[in-house]
């Protein structure tokens, strides 16, 4: 936490209270992990947690930033493909899931690229930007959902999920 | 049985009351009750808790002592104890109350449980560890004997521990953890405790037998840090060749962790760096060659799989190379090769550069073929990939730019260079939305290193206004880029323009632990830009904002340890442990806190209140950890990089000037107090921060203040040098005077307890006035001599003198305003410490009883000497200031511009930098000359 600074300065990665970070750590330390480079400066980081009941037993991505000066170089694959496998072996859940601003085209077709589609569209779940020039979609975030092994029917993920809304409160 | 079901009934609203924050309306039903039932502890105990959250510390304490005595036992008056005891800091009675309550109980595991959360808190491993032994044998649950397994580790690691102790202790653990009735491989974590104990042992046999069983294999394969340990263990072991050769089993199985890439490598060269008594032979030479060209083929597969994908593989064929010619198996045009080739596949990607640096320790013949690769590249602004390639190619050329070929010329001339790349490169982002960075962004931070650079080496200002208007103009273009921030902040400041370096820092939108690695940017050696004076508190505010999560830290912290206990995640405790210490030891963290006291005194009307509080506050600071600093710089390796050269001042506030100033107040602050030693142990309540190892912390505080170092004295400006030595004088003048005035602690304590009685209604606690009421009243007379008056030393006059012909010298030079303001504040702190020094013998009646009147005689010409000195700086800052803010003052600043007044940079835009910076000039000079002026006149009267 005290060398994060290069990841965290950027706009969109938030800094939480040293709580958060801590809480996580404390629980799932082996869904959180952090890239260095080899000099030994942060590259990125992700934090995860595994929740819910049941069939939706599932891993989960919080949070996940790679500095400006190493993105298009896989990191964030690779650090969701850890998280996957952990989720998989480890935790045995059912699917992976993850939040993203509806209107963060990039980090969407990122992670389509990583075989998540969208499950359900969540009404106001970021309060912080307010409602700016996008519109609904700055506030609103896509539900994003990638099946494990312990699902082979596919049945955490549904090809309409766009179009199905959500409150935030019904949401957790 | 009704009367307890009734009482629980109007206990209940309390507990609500007290969970939704209305603390009064709980003490109100607390003292309702508590008139019912004089003595219910579990009401008594809610009531100190509702009084500790409402800040009433002093009544809180009482009612806290009175329940503590009776040794509580049920659960709901020992939780909200708890709560009561963590809230004052009393967590050394928290370990009492609950060990006594499971002495009691023995079979409660709650109190079990608490008693050594209690434990961990205090960090008392030894402690912990024994009762979590106790409750495994009561309570049978595996849980406890893990728990007293990792006291013990965690014992063995405490620096305190001897290492004959360290080896006991993990012996004793790894006892405990073979007596489990479960195996370890139960959880991941239990698993790699017991191999990390392994591990310490060296016992390589057990720990393999663990490691290479199928469930062994599988932890290890999902959990990180078992893999890390595993690694280690085999590392131990000798085992180079076998981990290299699953690494690259793991490598070609779609691993691209970097440690399997070293793995691979380290067995690649073990052959030559595991013997290197009596030299290396040419057999192993042989070996390490043939695996070298293996390694070769093996990489080159992997690389080309891969493609521009990952990075790793060809980040380790680098690595290879290099380590090949640095051990002399190589030609080094072998390792250059593909260094150029690592540039063709990544040159267009950001990070290349900081990739490549850390390889160009090169011999001059390849430097010059390195250099040659980078100056036939084209510039071309075709693609972002192109633009990028650029800059990288500009960073590397520039890294190894010789000390030679470093001119204020040749620098100029690139900064423009730079900066004409730049506004090429900006057609590139033009359609990105406004949170977004410019690709081109790093040139525009080139350039400005550039300027910087040459201000470094002519120290002109000219060259720093045209730094700002470069980074100024890049915000135009890249709002949020935090690099440009930082370094208008630092160059801000430089140029004495403190208000726009504080709006740029804002801007960065700073929070929560950032704090700790970020602060410094504007809050070290504040006191010469702060307005305090004169009632604009922007400055200490942001001190007391920024010093807002050590307090959160030290309140969560040890929740989250406990909290992994319970969790059985034991891999992260370690972290956990040395994350606290390193907050509560925070560098920054202090040098804020004195910050804020040095502007707090120009602010405060300075009486015994303040003084007292922050001594006490400020004698419990102890050796620090270093900062953090993440600071871009992109200036040649033979130079100074870009934060040593922004410093302000060209100094550090590192340990070194934390101490010499703490020294300084701590100093005079224990002059002007009444409270010593014997006081403050009477009147401080909560647990003392516990004491560091280090052998100069054991030195008595007396000593400790004495010593003097020129390592510490370095980090010192020659102004606060100065300061220093004239405060010295001063102390030791005084010193003997005020020790014999001090009034005895028995009439200080007796003082107190009125003062709380007053409050409370209670008196003091832990004092005993009979046994003191002879002295309690009326003066002491001592029987010891009065110490001799002596002279004056000259030098408490001749400093002041000193410092107005260093402020002339400097007017009469156009020095920079920061330099100027510096001495200004310094002479203003000089005069503030002579007040404390002196605010004993301002009552005529010490003077009459101790008959001090030639002492007190010669405090005038010092005053007298230090309050012209004053006035006349005031005056001249004041005047200054108004130069400052006219127009021809803005047309010096364009003048100085011209040469970056090109293409999108208009002359609109540098005319507004110019005004804005020279407004936040005028703004800092006139107030801090009109806040030397309100402190002359309050205090340089009397």
């Amino acid at each position: 936490m005290f060398k994060f600074n290069n990841i965290n300065l950027d706009v969109w990665t938030e800094t939480y209270a040293i709580s958060f970070y801590l809480s996580y750590l404390s629980r799932w330390p082996d869904l959180c992990c952090v890239q260095e480079a080899p000099s030994g400066r942060m590259m990125g980081y992700i934090l995860g947690k595994a929740e819910g009941s049941s069939t939706e037993w599932h891993g989960h991505i919080t949070a996940i930033s790679v500095a400006p000066e190493y993105r298009r170089l896989s990191l964030a694959r690779n650090m969701v493909n850890r998280l996957e496998l952990v989720s998989d072996d480890h935790y045995k859940g059912f699917f992976v899931d993850l939040y993203v601003r509806c209107n963060n085209a990039l980090a969407i077709n990122m992670y389509e690229g990583f075989g998540y589609s969208v499950y359900r569209r969540v009404r106001e779940y970021y309060g912080t930007l307010g409602v700016g020039k996008g519109g609904k979609d700055e506030e609103d975030a896509f539900d994003m959902r990638k099946p494990l092994s312990r699902d082979p029917l596919r049945r955490s993920v549904r090809s309409n999920g766009r179009e199905v809304v959500v409150n935030a409160s019904s949401v957790s | 049985m009704s009367a307890a079901v009734t009482l629980e009934r109007q206990i209940r609203p309390i507990y609500e009351a007290l969970d939704t924050g209305s603390n009064k309306s709980a003490i109100v039903s607390c003292n309702k009750l508590l008139k019912k039932y004089p003595s219910n502890l579990l009401v008594k105990s809610l009531k100190a808790l509702a009084l500790v959250r409402s800040q009433k510390v002093e009544e809180s304490l009482a009612l806290c002592d009175e329940v503590l005595a009776v040794k509580p036992l049920d659960d709901a008056t020992i939780s909200a104890m708890m709560h009561v005891l963590k809230g004052l800091g009393r967590i050394t009675d928290m370990v009492n109350m609950f060990e006594e309550a499971y002495k009691q109980q023995p079979l409660n595991e709650e109190y079990g449980a608490q008693t050594f959360f209690a434990h961990v808190r205090t960090a008392n491993w030894k402690s912990a560890q024994q009762v979590s032994t106790r409750m495994h044998k009561q309570f049978q649950d595996d849980r406890y004997l893990y728990w007293s397994v990792m006291g013990a580790i965690l014992q063995a690691s405490d620096p305190s521990t001897t290492s004959s102790m360290k080896m006991l202790l993990h012996k004793l653990a790894h006892r405990l953890v073979t007596s489990s009735p479960t195996p370890s491989y139960l959880t991941a974590d239990r698993f790699h405790m017991h191999i990390s104990i392994l591990k310490e042992l060296e016992l390589y046999d057990e720990a393999n037998t663990l490691l290479e069983s199928d469930i062994g294999k599988t932890i290890c394969s999902t959990s990180l840090a078992c893999d890390q340990t595993r690694r280690e263990i085999w590392r131990g072991r000798g085992l180079f060749k076998e981990e290299g050769q699953c690494a690259q089993q793991k490598i070609l199985n779609g691993d691209r962790n970097w440690l399997e890439f070293l793995s691979v490598l380290d067995s690649i060269f073990a052959p030559v760096s595991s013997r290197r008594e009596g030299g290396i032979t040419e057999e192993s030479k042989n070996e390490c060659l043939e695996n070298i060209s293996k390694a070769r083929t093996f990489l080159a597969g992997v690389v080309e799989k891969d493609g521009t994908k990952n990075r790793a593989a060809p980040l380790a064929l680098l690595e290879l190379e290099h380590r090949a010619y640095k051990f002399g198996l190589s030609d080094d045009s072998v390792f250059v090769s593909v260094m150029e080739d690592y540039f063709t596949q990544f040159g267009d990607k950001a990070c290349c550069f900081e990739d490549l640096i850390s390889f160009l320790d090169l011999e001059t013949t390849s430097l010059d073929r390195w250099k040659a690769f980078l100056t036939q590249h084209q510039p071309s602004f075709a693609s972002v990939g192109d633009l990028q390639r650029l800059i990288n190619v500009r960073k590397l050329e520039r890294y190894i730019l010789l000390d030679s070929e470093i001119t204020v010329e040749s620098e100029t001339a690139r900064g423009l260079k730079y900066l004409n790349e730049y506004l090429g490169g900006l057609a590139l982002g033009g359609d990105l939305p406004v949170t977004e960075l410019q690709p081109a962004d790093d040139l525009v931070l080139l350039a400005a290193n550039a300027l910087v650079m040459v201000w470094a080496l002519n120290h002109s200002e000219e060259a720093l206004y045209r730094a700002a208007t470069v980074l100024e103009y890049g915000l135009t273009k890249s709002r949020m880029s935090f690099q440009m921030r930082i370094m208008l902040v630092r160059i801000y400041r430089i140029l004495g323009a403190s208000s726009l370096a504080l709006e740029h820092y804002r801007q960065m939108n700073v929070k929560q632990v950032q704090n700790d690695t970020l602060s410094h940017l504007v809050l070290t050696r504040a006191l010469t830009f702060s307005l305090a004076a004169i009632g604009d508190l922007t400055y200490p505010s942001e001190c007391l904002e920024s010093s807002q999560i050590y307090l959160a830290s030290s309140q969560e912290t040890s929740d989250f340890i406990v909290r992994s206990f319970t969790a059985e995640k034991y891999t992260q405790i370690p972290d956990f442990i040395d994350f606290e210490s390193r907050l509560e030891n925070s560098l920054q963290r202090d040098v804020v806190k004195l910050e804020h006291v040095r502007m707090r005194l120009t602010h405060e009307p300075l009486n015994t209140d303040i003084i007292d509080m922050e001594l006490i506050e400020l004698k419990f600071i102890s050796p620090r950890q270093p900062r953090f600093l993440i600071i871009p710089s992109y200036q040649p390796r033979c130079k100074p990089t870009f934060n040593e050269q922004s410093l302000l001042f060209g100094a550090s506030t590192g340990q070194g000037w934390l101490w010499c100033f703490l020294k300084i107040y701590i100093r005079a602050f224990q002059h002007a107090s009444d409270l010593d030693d014997i006081v403050e142990e009477k009147l401080l309540v909560g647990d003392r921060p516990k004491k560091s190892s280090d052998p100069e912390v054991q030195l008595p505080l007396r000593e400790r203040l004495a010593l003097r170092r020129a390592e510490e004295i370095a980090e010192l400006t020659s102004e606060e040098t100065q300061l220093l030595d004239w405060a010295t004088a001063l102390g030791d003048w005084l010193e003997p005077h005020h020790n014999y005035v001090r009034p005895p602690p028995a009439v200080v304590l007796a003082e107190a307890s009125r003062q709380t009685e007053l409050k409370t209604g209670f008196p003091l606690r832990g004092v005993d006035l009979q046994a003191h009421n002879g002295d309690a009243n009326g003066h002491h007379k001592k029987d010891e001599e009065a110490p001799p008056i002596k002279e004056a030393s000259s030098l408490l006059t001749v400093f002041f003198d000193s410092m107005l012909s260093r402020f002339e010298h400097l007017v009469e030079s156009k020095c920079s305003i920061s330099e100027l303001l510096h001495v200004a504040t310094i002479t203003q702190e000089a005069f503030i410490l002579f007040i404390i020094e002196t605010m004993r013998f301002k009552s005529p009646a010490v003077v009459k009883i101790h008959k001090l009147g030639n002492l007190v005689a010669q405090f005038k010409d010092v005053r007298l000497r230090a309050s012209c000195v004053l006035k006349e700086m005031s005056a001249a800052l004041i005047k200054i200031g108004e130069v400052e803010g006219s127009v021809e003052h803005r047309q010096v600043f364009l003048q100085a511009c011209a040469a970056v007044t090109i293409k999108e940079i208009t002359h609109d835009f540098v005319s507004n930098v110019a005004k804005s910076v020279t407004d936040s000039r005028k703004k800092a000079l006139e107030g801090v000359g009109k806040g030397m002026t309100k402190l002359n006149a309050a205090h340089g009267q009397s």
